[in-house]
């Protein structure tokens, strides 16, 4: 153990960070590429390379905390900030995709018709498969609850149970929306409209899928003990991640789907 | 703690240990069972009452000759920040001071005691 007078962690050198940037240019440039010359090597290289860095920088972190002890309770706090501030950050984004749409549908212009939603656009029902997908998920906000206080009172068979249902909602909801994209009226070319509907809502399905591989990590991570009754921050951060997931829809649903239609 | 009791504990394996919690449930260990490396050593120091990685406020002294500031330090002198001088009404700076060993030195602004205190490195 080094020998330090404070409890923060210095993390050892580490060549991820490194990989992580080339594998952002090369997907990058490799998007780039792919579009103009229909050749995807480099894409799939940078793919590769991203995901091969995320396996084995967070396999490092949970070396580091949960097999040799480094995160202390100023690391966990540090680590707490960190993780509400990347939300923070992600509630700005969404926020950008929100006023497009507020934009766009408040004051249409001539050329939709002057009406939101424009001429010639048929919106989905509310009241069918997008009102099923908000049950989802608010159900899938009472599970991931229901799996925290099983971890905190050390009961393991309902965390994993109740974790694993989290996570199958989590699939309903992506296989739902999927079937939705594939049977609607319009699509992302059709316009504003077109282009609003399926940013906003298709960055949200990309969070979600996010979302449910960090708690399937969790997951994993609780079968095998990493998680004691009152350290077990990766799960705390993946549950943040979902509940601002289950809002981010909750505000889809009434704007577009319901107010825009 | 009547509250905490861990009772059907078993062994399974050289410091490997199974049992159920007060409430019937089982299966999480509990941070005394599992912690290690600089968490484990944080949290037996925190049972005892300890801060040896000085995660904590300091603790409160009069300032006095007779109740003088206890600054540890690893070594033989110590940086000092005097914050009894910021409550005063012009007061927006903290005074820095290094802090030798040896009698007690006094803030150069308020007059506050200070005295270092020898402080073993935690291993």
């Amino acid at each position: 153990m080094a020998h330090q007078v404070h409890a923060y962690h210095m993390v050892d050198p580490s060549p991820w960070p490194l990989t992580g940037a080339v594998g952002a240019l090369l997907l990058t440039s490799g998007l780039a590429i792919w579009m103009h010359f229909h050749n995807m090597t480099l894409l799939t290289l940078g793919l590769i390379l991203l995901l091969l860095t995320m396996y084995q920088w967070w396999r490092d972190i949970v070396r580091e905390g949960t097999f040799q002890g480094h995160h202390t309770p100023p690391v966990q706090k540090g680590l707490r900030y960190g993780m509400i501030l990347f939300i923070t950050s992600e509630v700005f984004f969404f926020l950008g995709f929100f006023w497009a749409f507020y934009h766009s549908s408040l004051a249409p212009t001539p050329e939709l018709g002057g009406c939101w939603p424009p001429t010639g656009i048929t919106p989905l029902d509310p009241f069918e498969v997008p009102l099923l997908n908000t049950a989802v998920l608010l159900a899938s906000g009472v599970t991931v609850t229901w799996a925290h206080h099983s971890i905190m009172e050390g009961h393991r068979k309902e965390a994993i149970q109740s974790l694993t249902l989290t996570i199958l909602l989590g699939f309903y909801f992506t296989f739902l929306q999927a079937m939705e994209y594939y049977e609607a009226p319009f699509t992302i070319a059709d316009g504003v409209y077109g282009s609003t509907f399926f940013v906003a809502t298709g960055f949200h399905g990309l969070h979600v899928i996010i979302g449910s591989t960090f708690l399937a990590i969790c997951l994993l991570r609780q079968v095998l003990y990493h998680f004691t009754s009152e350290h077990h921050f990766g799960f705390e951060a993946a549950a943040w991640y979902w509940h601002f997931v289950d809002v981010v829809w909750l505000f889809l649903y009434i704007s577009i789907y319901w107010w825009g239609s | 703690d009547p509250d905490d009791i861990i009772t059907q504990i078993e062994m399974l394996d050289e410091g490997w240990w199974r049992g159920v919690g007060p409430d019937g449930e089982y299966g999480i260990p509990t941070d005394e069972e599992q912690a290690t490396g600089l968490e484990k050593v944080i949290m037996k120091a925190m049972k005892q009452g300890e801060d040896p990685f000085n995660m904590m406020k300091p603790k409160h002294y009069a300032g006095s000759k007779a109740d003088p500031h206890l600054v540890p330090s690893i070594t033989n002198k110590r940086i000092v920040g005097c914050c009894v001088c910021v409550g005063e009404e012009d007061n927006t700076a903290v005074v820095w001071f290094w802090l030798h060993e040896g009698e007690a030195q006094r803030c150069p602004s308020c007059g506050s005691h200070y005295k270092l205190v020898p402080h073993e490195l935690p291993h």
